[in-house]
């Protein structure tokens, strides 16, 4: 080998090693503030207008915003870079005074019997009871937008937390659900066979739904995880159109009148009213009661165990002699079949319904309330659902409401980044997540995603 | 509903399924790499669009331009198209997607950031450039160039397939001939390995994201040159184009070309049995049966082995 | 450990939150002050329309209040639906939460159909200037009024005007399947055959990517006329490729196209098409020059599809409050509504018993050189 080489191999190496000044984790965060306080601008800046398409832009460097952010961005890099010590520490002492408290509450809580009993018994009083001191319109956003989605969500997280199988077009369930209630109570354009009170309908759309859900999930299940995932997105929009463009039959956009929640019993009838929503909550909340505490033995039961093992890994769990096929369409008709009652709770509480109310978007956030709460866990999930349904609503006061839906893009990017396993994980998928981390199994049913960093 | 009929249609729908074929490679790239659903490449596309609207606003003067000036004027569309495509995609990889690769994160809360992102960007850019529908300035008049066996072209289609083939051959080059090619097809079929090899999977990951942004800000360009530019029109085509990437078997290149073009035809001919309002129907329809006979896909899935 | 403390706090404060934000709505109104709402989309897929309607109440609250001729003060309240039916009722009930005295809207017919229910129990006049949807007054909604021609009129208008000025014989009737849309082309489908001319139904849905094929199909027939019952937004990029197809016929649609955006999206294709509108256009008529000057001052963009009707109903119910005098209650206002003659910018509004707009006059625009131009009172046009 002739000098000329070394000479080069040893360029060649350097070149690899060294380092160009902008390459520098200082200079890098640098720049990542700057960007972030440029993009911080433009999101609470002024609204553009279609007229001049530059408007907005020109708006928010001339009034400075702009200038007042990206200073933001370089006192924080500058405090971080140069002056972070006496703040780390403080924050460290006050994490410190707060760890001991909580877990002084943690432990009176896993040993004391009546203290959980206290604590339970007090929560659910303020569920019964609390929302009847909010105002009316958060009464109705309470009824009408959350509680509806909490039961979607439970019922999501059945196929997608437990079972461990990515569906994108679960909305489809609730919309055939909502359908069958319009049916059976007469309120489609087609006669049903006999006129059926809301709460005999159920029963009815649990089946519709399972049948609904079988016949998608049979031809489907031996999918993987991502073709699963567009299979369902289009029967969400093949049901979605059908509803759309069989107006004849569905009313289509224009809607049906729905009747609303009410009973007759002969010797005594109670009629659900429109405007008090309290009667209409509490309805709700007893079927969110109901399935919580169905699911919630389901999940410690062989069925529970089955799903947890095909999650975690689906060719063991064969191996083993759980019929991987059954528990998975039996975890698709269950989620199915709740989504069925969601929807016949919504067409019965809203009292109209038209193809609109069940676009795919819908199924996408859902999708994102259960995984936000954290997948799997039932406290989770209807943390993540209330949360998520009640914060666009919140933001409304405070913000833009055209932009509401930009700032919960935007949670839904951090919060993954920085808490992935949700905000109330289970034990189990928490546990997972750390084994997928340290590279030791993986954590969906899907597989971790490859392409690590090395 | 003669044969001629049909043929009219038949050439709507490979104009239809050129923009679907290179919306759908983006998808299918990132796919390769990643094993990701890059939910918020719909928006790569959308901003695509916006990009070239930025562009010609800022540069057409308001006079009809021809010849010479016509070609520079869509020349620069689609190069800023592309390119606001490509930083938006290199943006989203480098904020959303690298901190979870660093943890390893499962597939599915790659997911939902995809989501995340996609609201986010959508709704910033409807807040930036407002939120109604705009269109491209008028940068040569949309005549019929050719006639096909009686299928008349104009101007605007004949842009978008011969953009489209070329980008498309372009790609297909890049992947199977060039460094950073084998590079993605390596880090395709085992990204350990190929780290091991020395393929510095950051880089290979970003560059395939921006390649595909590149893709996708060009077919927004185009796709607002055929209909319109506004801050939701990512999804619609979004979705249909991921379909296409999973019809023709997704991480495959050349699958997700044959998939667009597919779907475009299945599209373009439900308008003309049925109805306009059947066709996402009778794509998703053919989704569903296909995947039934052949869970891969057309063509299979690797993008390491057949592209 | 950690988490399960936070299972048990994140709840509870959640509930807190919740419980704190409900707190928050006054509603004391306040001496003299009058809150009127506007329930329309405010974000959103449509939230143009509802910007568009947004801006003309502003402008005619603000003018009212400076202009000192009242002795009370009138407050604006938005509340936005979406122009989704689901999220009305949350929206009026922010709006009934607020102690309004009156109600804009709600600007889509799905969102009034039940929202419409809840103005009715509290005993508010909920005044729409754009649900056009016909069926919405025969319902019983005692409180709702429809400040503006309904769809069958237009319907009916569109089917006229080929009857009386062209001899068209077959004419294509395209619905964008909105509920807008289906309506209207319902209307004059059922109107054109009425009237002895063939009438073929097909679709073009909303958000359609690409227009090329339903525009070729819309081609092929042949057809004399073609009538679009859809959006501006999506009727812009359809003009162009039904231009493009090739299509020869007389191209008319509905007060939903009728905004100056249409001919900018559609460029040169919608030269020649017709447009209906229930409303005068305010940049044409004298009377109401000043109120676009107005409006592009305030807002620094032209007033849209329904600006100046939501302009003319806010001042309509400022009027009547005025007239009320000192004795200023929802019934009362109810009361004066039923009965009101009041002339605004774009016509006279009166109400049957039913909340009906009587006056069911449609008008005529027709695209030329890429302006939007007034042609007429369409009974007048049909005549010649």
């Amino acid at each position: 080998m002739s000098d000329a080489t070394k000479t080069t191999n040893l360029t060649v190496a350097q070149q690899l090693r060294e380092v160009h000044w902008y390459q520098k984790p200082r200079w890098r965060k640098l720049g990542a503030l700057l960007a972030l306080g440029l993009l911080m601008s433009m999101v609470t800046g002024v609204q553009g207008t279609h007229k001049d398409i530059f408007y907005a832009i020109r708006e928010n460097f001339s009034d400075g915003s702009v200038a007042v952010w990206l200073g933001i961005a370089l006192v924080v890099w500058a405090v971080r870079e140069f002056a972070s010590a006496p703040f780390t520490s403080s924050a460290r002492k006050v994490k410190g005074t707060l760890v001991t408290p909580l877990g002084a509450v943690g432990r009176l809580w896993s040993t004391e019997r009546w203290v959980r009993w206290t604590v339970i018994a007090g929560f659910a009083a303020i569920l019964v009871w609390g929302p009847m001191g909010l105002s009316r319109f958060w009464q109705t956003v309470l009824v009408d937008q959350i509680a509806i989605y909490l039961l979607v969500a439970v019922g999501l997280n059945v196929v997608i937390g437990w079972a461990g199988m990515l569906d994108l077009g679960f909305i489809a369930f609730f919309a055939i659900g909502a359908y069958s209630a319009a049916f059976w109570t007469g309120a489609l354009p087609v006669q049903p066979p006999v006129v059926l009170n809301n709460f005999l309908v159920i029963p009815l759309a649990v089946i519709t739904c399972l049948i609904a859900g079988v016949l998608l999930g049979a031809p489907t299940l031996r999918l993987r995880g991502d073709y699963l995932a567009i299979v369902t997105l289009g029967f969400h929009e093949i049901v979605y159109l059908a509803a759309k463009n069989l107006g004849d039959v569905t009313g289509g956009t224009s809607g049906v009148k729905v009747e609303r929640w009410h009973i007759d019993l002969g010797f005594w009838s109670y009629e659900w009213n429109v405007v008090d929503q309290m009667p209409f909550y509490w309805l709700l909340l007893a079927f969110i009661g109901i399935v919580v505490f169905l699911f919630i033995r389901l999940e410690h039961s062989k069925v529970g165990r089955a799903w947890t093992a095909i999650r975690e890994d689906e060719i063991a769990a064969a191996s083993t002699g759980v019929d991987t096929v059954r528990y998975k369409l039996m975890a698709f008709a269950i989620g199915a079949s709740t989504s069925g009652v969601a929807g016949v709770a919504y067409a019965s509480k809203v009292g109209y319904i038209n193809s609109e109310n069940f676009v795919i978007l819908l199924s996408i956030l859902v999708l994102s309330y259960v995984i936000f709460g954290g997948m799997g866990s039932i406290p989770g999930v209807l943390f993540g659902a209330a949360f998520l349904v009640w914060l666009p609503e919140f933001l409304r006061d405070f913000v833009d409401p055209k932009d509401r839906h930009m700032y919960l893009g935007a949670l839904l990017v951090v919060m993954m980044i920085y808490r992935p396993q949700g905000v109330i994980p289970s034990r189990r998928r928490q546990r997972e997540l750390q084994m997928a981390e340290a590279g030791t199994g993986g954590a969906d049913a899907t597989g971790p995603a490859p392409g690590r960093q090395s | 509903m003669s044969l001629n009929e049909l043929w009219d249609y038949m050439v709507l729908g490979v104009v239809l399924g050129c923009l679907y074929a290179v919306i759908a490679i983006g998808y299918t790239l990132v796919y390769g790499v990643l094993q990701l659903l890059n939910f918020a490449h719909s928006e790569v596309f959308m901003f695509g669009g916006f990009g070239g609207l930025i562009a010609l606003t800022a540069w057409v003067p308001v006079a009809s331009p021809s010849g010479l000036q016509s070609v520079v004027y869509v020349a620069v569309g689609i190069l800023a198209g592309a390119g606001l495509g490509g930083a938006v995609a290199f943006g989203l990889e480098k904020v959303a997607y690298r901190p979870l690769r660093r943890h390893n994160a499962p597939r599915l809360v790659f997911l939902i950031t995809a989501i995340g992102a996609s609201f986010f960007l959508y709704n910033i850019a409807g807040k930036l450039f407002g939120r109604s529908s705009m269109s491209m300035p008028t940068m040569y008049e949309n005549k019929t160039v050719v006639t096909i066996f009686g299928a008349s072209l104009n101007v605007t289609q004949l842009l978008i397939v011969f953009s489209a083939v070329a980008m498309m051959v372009g790609l297909d080059y890049v992947v199977n001939r060039t460094k950073l090619g084998s590079g993605i097809r390596a880090v395709a079929q085992d990204p350990e390995v190929a780290s091991l090899m020395g393929v510095n999977i950051d880089k290979v990951v970003s560059r395939t994201f921006v390649i595909g942004g590149l893709l996708g800000g060009a077919a927004g360009f185009l796709f607002g040159l055929n209909s319109k530019v506004v801050y939701t029109m990512g999804f619609l085509p979004g979705i249909t184009a991921f379909a296409a990437a999973v019809l023709g078997g997704i991480g495959n290149v050349r699958g997700a070309m044959l998939g667009g073009m597919v779907l475009g035809m299945v599209e373009t001919l439900t308008v003309f049995v049925w109805g306009d309002e059947w066709r996402y129907v009778a794509g998703f329809a053919v989704l569903v049966l296909v995947l039934m006979f052949r869970p891969t896909g057309l063509l299979g899935e690797r993008l390491g082995r057949t592209a | 450990m950690l988490n399960k403390t936070i299972v048990k706090l994140a709840v509870p404060v959640a509930i807190g939150a919740l419980a704190l934000t409900g707190c928050g709505s006054g509603s004391d109104s306040g001496d003299g002050t009058y809150k009127i709402a506007f329930q329309g989309p405010l974000s959103g897929e449509n939230v143009q329309l509802g910007e568009n309607m947004e801006n003309g109440i502003k402008l005619a609250i603000d003018e009212a209040n400076a202009s000192g001729d009242y002795d009370f003060k009138i407050e604006y309240v938005p509340v936005d639906d979406m122009g989704q039916p689901d999220k009305a009722t949350a929206a009026a009930q922010k709006a009934l939460d607020q102690d309004v005295i009156a109600v804009i809207g709600p600007a889509f017919s799905g969102a009034a159909d039940t929202a419409a229910e809840f103005y009715k129990d509290a005993k508010v006049p909920a005044v729409s200037s754009s649900a056009t949807r016909p069926d919405l007054t025969t319902k019983g909604y005692d409180t709702f009024f429809r400040a503006v021609p309904n769809d069958s009129a237009q319907g009916a208008g569109m089917a006229k005007y080929f009857k009386e000025a062209t001899d068209a014989k077959t004419v294509v009737v395209v619905d964008d399947k909105t509920d807008y849309g289906v309506g209207l082309a319902d209307v004059a489908e059922k109107a054109l055959n009425d009237a002895g001319i063939k009438a073929i139904r097909q679709s073009a849905p909303q958000k359609t990517p690409d227009y090329s094929a339903a525009a070729r199909k819309v081609t092929n027939t042949k057809a004399d006329g073609m009538i679009y019952a859809g959006y501006y937004e999506d009727a812009g990029p359809f003009a162009k490729k039904l231009d493009e197809a090739g299509f020869k016929g007389v191209k008319i649609s509905g007060d939903g196209s009728n905004d100056p955006s249409f001919v900018k999206l559609a460029g040169n294709a919608a030269n020649g098409w017709k447009l209906t509108c229930p409303c005068t256009d305010p940049t044409q008529e004298e009377a109401t020059k000043k109120f676009a000057a107005d409006y592009e001052k305030e807002f620094k963009r032209a007033p849209g599809t329904y600006s100046a009707e939501s302009y003319d109903v806010a001042k309509m119910l400022i009027s009547e409050i005025d007239k009320l005098g000192d004795d200023v209650s929802r019934e009362g206002l109810l009361k004066a509504l039923k009965t009101v003659k009041y002339q605004g910018l774009t016509k006279e509004f009166t109400f049957d018993d039913k909340g009906e707009f009587q006056n069911q006059t449609i008008y005529l625009y027709q695209v030329k050189d890429g302006k939007i131009e007034y042609e007429g009172n369409i009974d007048d046009l049909s005549k010649s």
